[in-house]
């Protein structure tokens, strides 16, 4: 990985998922795309594995559910034993709407915090914007140059085929 | 779009015909050596056929309300399964007709505090027999102008046929929503009639839009593998299906958890005489069943992404859900009639089979009756090209 990237900025989000797809089929490295909006079928095109904040959100969600099922079991019928009822100390339905609270509350915040831990996203950090009409109506794509064999004039042509609107070079 | 029209060859429509046969001959004997046993099944085929229908309806007019464009690509599935609703009806009408004089009120009790003389007004003869003729036509009345509609709408494309869509749906939301909450208290619940609680209402429409949507998907699989819906149905759609179905699912069990966890927590004579024959006792095991077959089995199995996207996992569950669905009908139906001990012998064999053969028999039937994708459909192509 070398510390320049060029990036590619197109006016149509068709044309970034065909030069995206075809970018990635001739082996160049794809460091990130911007675009104004959630783009269908990008993450597809850019060949990114499945997301892994699926399993933090289950281990979270179980940590939760299961967690909380042994705590209720502890205070209410183990540490301090309360008769509620008339009920056995250890019933299960009554543990069950606050453990489901607990899963959902912790596979929400896990996923969330997870996802900001990933993404380096905290309190005031300062943003960098890589190119400021990805934010209103341009859709970027952002290659690796790799090494001294990608030849950046080749690589302009190759994108015109996708109606490429700009192209820059930029140190990372 | 030209689609192939479903052609089943009629001698797997006959093998279907068959098996409603021997399953009817198989009640028939039955309601001669046991009728109670033979009446319970038949309550239970027929209601389970009857919701699977409505279900259809259903979700045809709450994608109407919504505006949604995701499902237009394999409407006919839905539409094909209201064909299910005059027979069904007709079913659930001789069922509730031979019952007709236990429904009444007055066999449990003469008048009495409270709210009895509401009960015995409620359930007299004739009014519940009107009520439930006047629920059976209502619901094939409005299906019938819904997928009449979206079929007029194939020779006249265009948007005029919308407004038109979206009144008669939203007119169906709301007789449905008080419809299936009273035929659910007045077929089921009132086999208990001093038992009450007020959520069986939506642990009624829980168990019909899980049931419905598992049939959908299967319908909508057999059919891309057939011809008519391959390349029209597509992973996103199973998907997307995939997704309600598991969020209803985690519904049904919401339903049923907050029906058992009040009634268990208060601890009322009057309200826990519903549970105690069924938790306490031979119906237990079946009972955990059908959470196991209704929740954890699709939560688990629907969890991961792929899954969803996956014919054969995809198939599995909804066969699951399908069992559950009659296991949670017949430990609704079942106690009260045949008694305390789970019977499945023969009839219950035959009231599995029926609605097997009849609801497949009368979907293709339907299904053919119509061209297989609604072409005239302004959100058609929004639909084929649709990412979850």
């Amino acid at each position: 990985m070398s510390d320049r990237v060029l990036l590619a900025s197109f006016d149509h989000e068709d044309d970034l998922l065909a030069a995206t797809e075809a970018v990635r089929q001739k082996g160049w490295r794809i460091l990130d795309a911007f675009t104004p909006y959630a783009v269908h079928g990008l993450d597809h095109a850019m060949g990114l594995k499945p997301s892994r904040l699926t399993w933090v959100c289950f281990i979270c969600g179980m940590t939760g559910a299961l967690g909380m099922l042994w705590f209720e079991h502890w205070t209410a019928s183990i540490t301090w034993p309360i008769d509620v009822g008339g009920k056995p100390w250890n019933s299960l339905p009554s543990d069950v709407p606050v453990a489901f609270e607990a899963a959902v509350l912790l596979a929400g915040f896990g996923s969330v915090f997870a996802l900001f831990g990933v993404s380096r996203l905290w309190p005031g950090k300062k943003p960098k914007v890589v190119y400021p009409r990805a934010t209103d109506d341009r859709f970027v794509l952002v290659i690796d140059e790799a090494d001294a064999a990608f030849d950046v004039p080749s690589a302009e042509r190759f994108l015109q085929e996708f109606n490429v609107v700009e192209t820059m070079e930029r140190t990372q | 779009m030209n689609s192939p029209q479903l052609a089943v060859a009629p001698a797997f429509l006959r093998k279907l015909m068959a098996v409603v046969v021997v399953g009817a001959v198989i009640l028939g004997v039955t309601a001669v050596v046991s009728p109670d046993r033979a009446w319970a099944n038949l309550l239970l085929l027929s209601y389970y056929l009857i919701t699977l229908g409505l279900g259809g309806a259903l979700f045809i007019a709450l994608t109407n309300v919504c505006g949604a464009s995701w499902s237009v690509a394999f409407r006919r599935v839905p539409e094909a399964l209201t064909g299910l609703l005059p027979v069904a009806g007709v079913l659930v009408l001789v069922a509730v007709a031979l019952r007709l004089p236990q429904y009444a009120w007055h066999h449990h009790g003469h008048g009495g505090p409270g709210t009895f003389w509401f009960k015995e007004l409620w359930l007299s003869s004739k009014f519940f027999a009107v009520r439930a003729v006047a629920f059976v036509l209502l619901w094939i009345v409005l299906a019938r102008i819904l997928v009449w509609n979206s079929r007029r709408q194939d020779t006249r494309a265009g948007v005029s046929n919308v407004p038109i869509n979206t009144g008669v749906s939203v007119l169906f939301l709301g007789v449905f929503a008080i419809t299936i909450s009273l035929a659910g208290v007045d077929w089921i619940m009132a086999l208990e009639p001093l038992w009450f609680s007020t959520m069986w209402g939506v642990y009624q429409f829980s168990g019909l839009i899980m049931a419905t949507l598992a049939a959908m998907i299967i319908a909508c699989i057999c059919l891309r593998r057939m011809g008519p819906l391959e390349g029209i149905f597509t992973d996103e759609h199973l998907h997307d299906l995939g997704k309600l179905l598991m969020g209803f699912s985690c519904f049904w069990m919401y339903i049923w958890f907050s029906q058992y966890m009040l009634i268990w927590y208060s601890n009322i004579p009057e309200e826990t005489s519903y549970f105690i024959p069924r938790l306490h006792g031979p119906w237990a095991p079946v009972v955990v069943g059908s959470l196991v077959l209704n929740w954890i089995i699709p939560f688990f199995a629907l969890l991961p992404r792929p899954s969803k996207r996956s014919e054969s996992i995809m198939l599995r569950v909804c066969v699951v859900v399908l069992i559950g669905r009659w296991v949670d009908l017949s430990v609704m139906i079942f106690p009260p009639v045949i008694g305390t001990t789970p019977l499945f012998g023969l009839p219950e064999l035959a009231s599995v089979a029926i609605p097997c053969g009849l609801a497949s028999w009368l979907f293709f039937r339907s299904f053919s009756a119509a061209p297989p994708v609604p072409a005239g459909d302004p959100d058609l192509v929004a639909s084929l090209h649709y990412h979850a």
